[in-house]
């Protein structure tokens, strides 16, 4: 038998609680009963704590006996270029192996679950902060030397085990190992707990891998509706928030674009349907109480047939939501009075309402029953002629920039969330209205247009404000790029 | 603790001859065992927490073999233990996280080192350098110079390591200075094997007491014994450390057939330097290298015979050694130069001055290098290797198109200490941002986002102390934060004891989690007793008193005690304490058990009650999407694991929605948040009944005649 040249080599990304240390452990146990030389590493520290860590493994693919006393000198750190098999517990991390070079087209199988787990950064923006995965799934297929890239965790759940089985299924399946699948599933086994779970994990991740079985199909997102759809999605939504005479209302908005470009008008109507549904009291108590909110919890939660579910919503109205229930002039007064003493937030009430219970449904059911009266108070006047400034605004761009006209439009996207959120959103909103919409510094649709999109990115980009409040300092100039995070 | 050792410790019980299996730093634990230890001692910190969890768990068998094993409050009281080898013969070890920890324990070390050892003193320092650190990177080399403690950097090979530790007992004795055994991260982490020997119970030890030494006064490091103690190291243990290291052939020599080179290389860095060798072409997977290596299992003292008979009759030799200054090629440089020696000396005028040394780094300093002293050698393989890689990389950036979001440790789900954070979120709102004094420990994952707070971070237990000067200049009191393991370790004395001699008027937060959490959850002074902690899950801290004490006992008045997850009342406290008129310390006690020991009691609990069929209540947050507007605040304020996003269901929103994954504990933190900052309406609380009694359904059924639950 002829002596390999060189170890073989496993880096093993993992976000801490996977089970990272005991694929480890599996590969170790399956290596010594081949018995061929193995070494394992890593780095756990405080990345254990939910952050992303990696462990590496070399296997000297040759029995110790024909080493002839020889010890093989392994590497406790992974280099890049020189990785056989790439492992990544998540798709980021898989990106993040080929950003540091560990995916070379010459040698590298990468196994990788397509699922996201998103980190704190993608998450807490004000919009969509998410990394595009196309992206790394394309670079997955182009740097690898043979990808097998699918959702494992789905597998796992599947399974009722946990990822890191799945992920050794994938890679014994693949062929990239120098180990036999009876090894793999021997030292599964040597663990005792939880050992018949993972062996079915590993066989569903090596069947795939191994091409005996398909992959989980993959749920492809919806392509975005078109504009003809979207007017009709919106005309129902409004049909069910205030009814037949709200929906034609809509579809008047709708037409006084005219003939205007169809992207347009998709957009313009997409976002008119979301303002005009705007989310107060009334609409939040209708959503809560209907049949179809309380079967999702139930699934959400996983609640079988048969046992209970409390729900507990938590509700905490204030002056604001208290003002737009009232008829406009009372309402303004009592905002404008709040407004000046900064009382705005003070006499919120925190309430506890138990839904799924007959007084809790029957509270907030009697505020859906309000719906009626919500054109005639304070928030539906102001709505309304916020929205016609706004469509008047649109408008006025239209014929001249499409590309203004849409960026106007796109501005309705600040206006989301509650309390304190849904003020802020309104006064950068106005802000921008006021200042680059209404009356511009000057500049033709082509300098107007990348200013008010700066301007929304800016506020978007920064929820405490600071960035608008730098992009806004007067004399304004809208030059400077919304900063990323 | 975190973790359990029950596998681990039946391996430190092998005996002669057998194979033992695990990783580096329970092989150290092992050899200590093998070398006849009467005590150990330590200060737990990745990467040596294990060797101290271990024994810890294993009392019973320590017991047996008569081993004292000290869980010390810091380094200095581990580093102080060591004084028992001054005056007794008897072996013992201590260990720590490096820098950090050497640096506490450094006046302790200084003492100790002068005194002399008549036992042998062993410090295991896991140097956190490099990839995965979390501390100030600074060599522990340092150390062993100014104290004169012999610095080992065993080869990561666990027959190696086990060698390196057996034969720092010996070194130590014969030349009665205490040794250091330095260990990398990975090389605490290596899972390899060696052949194990029986453990030897020591002469003196729990089991066998002896009588207290006689007076000496040359045994105290004290005027004026200090005078001939400081000659002593030079004149005499030194000689005898660099006889003991040569004799016993701790360095090793490999020879290679390019005899003219050759390389010098710290004994921690050896199998790196080896794949280096290979991937250039230079060497073979078994370690056969075509240039001379000089691998460094004693990095401190080096023998100036064996540097001089390596470089003899060679050009030119690079000196591989991570970290900087670069002691060792200085001190190579001197003896050459004493010796006056022709050899060109290469180190780090070819390397990366600060930093780890990857494999690539090695690889281009040895083409370098080579390209230099023997220009002729082909090294196609090396050079194509080293383009490839910066190919690869520079498509990978193209493809990915822009740098991927990092993701950084965090709190864990459920985690006690993140909505004090939320809650410093909201309170800062009213009253400006405060100066915030950061501390170690998990609380510094606030740093991170979606919190990024804190202006300083000075070390363990530091952050009251560090704020001490900032408070004075301020127009706003700052604010520290400790949690109760940097209580303990230091913030009690420096912080707390300080600020009311000074008569300070800083906020101190306490985070009151009961454990030293980061670290693996290893027991302090102030742990609830063992008969709180029950299987409902309910936070048990508030059961030991202990730091309440000890602040009424220094005379803080100001001590307010909130429970974490009451995020508006913590609020209120954090505002008032922030501006309320009292002068002096004002100290929070954010009231709250790590989620991670709660949840070690209440999963298996849980598991047992729904087997046996018993009613269980399981509570889970939720997100309703179709209220979800998707501007995701509530994640601004708290960062959960399971509070995260997913594509928003409506067809008309482009935004993703807020949602509640599987994993979430329950512990209320976003319905808490969503009141507190008066957020939204979209959170809902669920409480599932498993196994549901009669009462149960017949009320259920009641309420569905009317509400469709």
């Amino acid at each position: 038998m002829s002596i390999p040249e060189r170890s073989l080599t496993v880096l093993v990304a993992a976000l801490g609680g996977e089970g990272g240390g005991v694929l480890a452990d599996w590969l170790m146990h399956a290596a010594r009963d081949c018995g061929f030389p193995a070494q394992a590493t890593s780095i756990p520290g405080v990345a254990q704590r939910t952050g992303a860590t990696t462990y590496y493994l070399e296997i000297f693919p040759a029995k110790r006996e024909v080493l002839g006393g020889r010890e093989p000198v392994m590497s406790l750190t992974p280099s890049p270029g020189n990785v056989d098999v790439m492992v990544a517990s998540e798709l980021l991390e898989a990106g993040r192996a080929m950003q540091n070079g560990f995916v070379s087209p010459e040698r590298t199988t990468l196994i990788a679950s397509t699922h996201r787990i998103y980190a704190t950064v993608e998450k807490m923006q004000m919009a969509d902060g998410r990394f595009p995965e196309e992206r790394v799934l394309a670079a997955a297929k182009q740097l690898a030397k043979h990808a097998v890239l699918f959702d494992m965790r789905k597998m796992a759940e599947d399974n009722g085990t946990v990822i890191n089985a799945v992920l050794f299924g994938a890679m014994t399946g693949s062929g990239a190992l120098p180990l036999p699948r009876a090894a793999c599933e021997t030292a599964i086994m040597r663990a005792g707990k939880g050992a018949q779970a993972s062996l079915r994990g590993f066989a569903a991740g090596y069947d795939i891998a191994a091409g005996a079985r398909p992959p989980p199909a993959l749920s492809p997102r919806p392509p975005p509706p078109e504009t003809r759809e979207i007017i009709e999605l919106g005309v129902a939504r409004l049909r069910d928030y205030q009814g037949e005479a709200y929906a034609r209302l809509y579809l008047e908005r709708i037409a006084t674009l005219g003939n205007a470009d169809p992207e347009l008008v998709g957009e313009t109507g997409r976002q008119l349907a979301l303002w005009m549904s705007y989310e107060d009291i009334i609409r939040v108590a209708d959503l809560k109480t209907r049949r179809s909110r309380f079967a999702r919890v139930r699934q959400e939660v996983g609640a079988k047939d048969g046992e209970p579910v409390i729900m507990i919503d938590y509700l905490k109205p204030g002056l604001d939501e208290m003002a737009s229930l009232l008829p406009p002039f009372l309402g303004r007064r009592l905002l404008s009075w709040a407004g000046a003493r900064g009382k705005l937030d003070a006499y919120n009430v925190g309430l506890h309402v138990k839904t799924s219970g007959i007084g809790g449904y029957l509270l907030m059911r009697s505020l859906a029953w309000l719906k009626p009266w919500r054109p005639r108070t304070y928030r539906y006047r102001e709505e309304q002629a916020l929205i016609e400034r706004w469509l008047a605004a649109v408008r006025a761009a239209a014929p001249g920039s499409t590309a203004l006209a849409l960026e106007i439009v796109a501005c309705a996207g600040l206006l989301k969330g509650y309390g304190e959120t849904h003020r802020r959103g309104r006064s950068n909103f106005l802000a921008i209205l006021d200042d680059l919409v209404q009356n511009p510094a000057a500049g033709d649709a082509a300098a107007r247009t990348p200013a008010i999109r700066n301007a929304r990115e800016a506020a978007l980009a920064d929820p405490e404000q600071k960035a608008l409040e730098k992009t806004l300092g007067r004399p304004v100039t809208w030059l400077r790029p919304a900063k990323s995070r | 603790m975190e973790r359990s050792f029950a596998t681990e410790i039946e391996s430190l019980k092998l005996g002669e001859g057998q194979t033992f299996r695990g990783e580096g730093i329970l092989a150290v634990t092992k050899a200590l065992l093998q070398s006849g230890v009467s005590y150990v001692g330590g200060y737990q910190g990745a990467p040596v927490s294990h060797l101290l969890d271990v024994m810890v768990q294993a009392r019973d068998y320590m017991d047996e073999l008569g081993v004292h094993v000290e869980a010390c409050t810091n380094e200095a009281s581990a580093a102080a233990l060591l004084g028992a080898s001054i005056a007794y013969p008897v072996r013992g070890a201590v260990t720590w996280k490096s820098i950090v920890g050497t640096n506490v324990a450094s006046d302790a070390l200084s003492y100790l080192s002068t005194a002399g050892v008549m036992g042998g003193a062993l410090i295991v320092a896991g140097e956190d350098y490099g990839e995965g650190a979390s501390v100030a990177l600074e060599r522990t080399h340092a150390f062993a110079m100014k104290s004169s403690l012999w610095m080992l950097d065993p080869r990561p090979s666990l027959p190696v390591i086990v060698r390196m530790v057996e034969k720092g007992f010996e070194l130590s004795e014969a030349s009665n200075s205490p040794v250091i055994v330095d260990l990398r991260i990975r090389a605490c982490h290596v899972q390899g094997e060696f052949r194990a020997r029986a453990n030897r119970p020591a002469a003196l030890s729990t089991r066998h007491r002896g009588a207290a030494a006689g007076f000496d006064y040359d045994r105290l490091s004290h005027p004026p014994a200090i005078f001939r103690q400081e000659r002593l190291k030079v004149e005499v243990r030194l000689p005898a450390a660099r006889r003991f290291i040569a004799e016993h052939k701790l360095n090793e020599v490999f020879d290679g057939e390019l005899r003219e080179l050759g390389i010098i290389v710290q004994g921690g860095l050896y199998n790196n330097v080896l794949r280096a060798l290979q991937l250039l072409g230079l060497a073979d997977a078994f370690g056969a290298s075509r240039l001379p290596i000089l691998a460094l299992n004693v990095v401190y003292p080096l023998v100036p015979e064996e540097i001089v008979g390596f470089c003899r009759d060679k050009r030119a030799v690079l000196l591989l050694e991570e970290g900087q200054p670069e002691f060792i090629e200085q001190d190579v440089a001197t003896t050459l130069r004493r010796h006056d020696a022709q050899v060109k000396l290469h180190g780090k005028d070819l390397m990366p001055l600060a930093g780890e040394y990857s494999t690539e780094h090695m690889a281009q300093g040895l083409r370098k290098f080579l390209a230099q002293h023997e220009p002729r050698l082909d090294l196609p393989g090396g050079g194509r290797w080293l383009a490839e890689v910066a190919g690869v990389r520079e498509r990978a950036a193209k493809l990915l198109g822009s740098p991927l979001p990092a993701r950084p440790p965090g709190f864990c789900v459920g985690c006690p200490e993140r909505p004090v954070f939320a809650a410093l979120k909201l309170a800062e709102r009213e009253t400006g941002r405060p100066h915030i004094s950061g501390d170690i420990g998990c609380h510094a994952f606030a740093t991170f986002e979606p919190f990024s707070m804190g202006n300083s971070i000075l070390g363990y237990g530091m952050s009251l102390a560090s704020a001490a000067a900032v408070g004075p200049m301020m127009a706003q009191r700052p604010l520290a934060v400790m949690g109760d393991g940097g209580f303990w370790h230091n913030g009690l004395l420096s912080g707390v004891a300080s600020s009311q001699l000074n008569r300070g008027d800083s906020v101190l937060v306490i985070m009151k989690n009961g454990y030293s959490s980061a670290t693996g959850t290893q027991e302090l002074l102030s742990s609830p007793p063992p008969q709180a902690r029950d299987a409902s899950g309910r936070s048990a801290v508030h059961a030991d008193r202990t730091i309440e004490n000890a602040l009424a006992g220094l005379g803080v008045n100001w001590v307010k005690t909130v429970s974490t997850y009451d995020v508006a009342k913590m609020k209120r406290t954090l505002t008032e304490a922030l501006t309320t008129e009292a002068q002096g310390l004002k100290v929070i006690i954010a009231d709250g058990e790590c989620q991670l020991e709660r949840q070690r009691r209440v999963r298996p609990a849980t598991a047992r009650q729904l087997a046996a069929g018993e009613r269980v209540v399981r509570v889970k947050y939720g997100v309703d999407e179709d209220t979800c507007t998707g501007d995701h605040s509530c994640i601004r304020l708290s960062g959960c694991p399971t509070l995260t996003v997913k594509d928003n269901p409506d067809p008309l929103r482009r935004d993703p929605v807020a949602t509640v994954i599987d994993g979430c504990v329950g512990c209320g933190l976003c319905g808490e948040n969503a009141h507190a900052a008066t957020l939204c309406p979209s959170f809902y609380r669920a409480e599932v009944i498993h196994n549901p009694t009669l009462r149960d359904r017949v009320l259920r059924g009641l309420r569905n005649l009317l509400v469709p639950a």
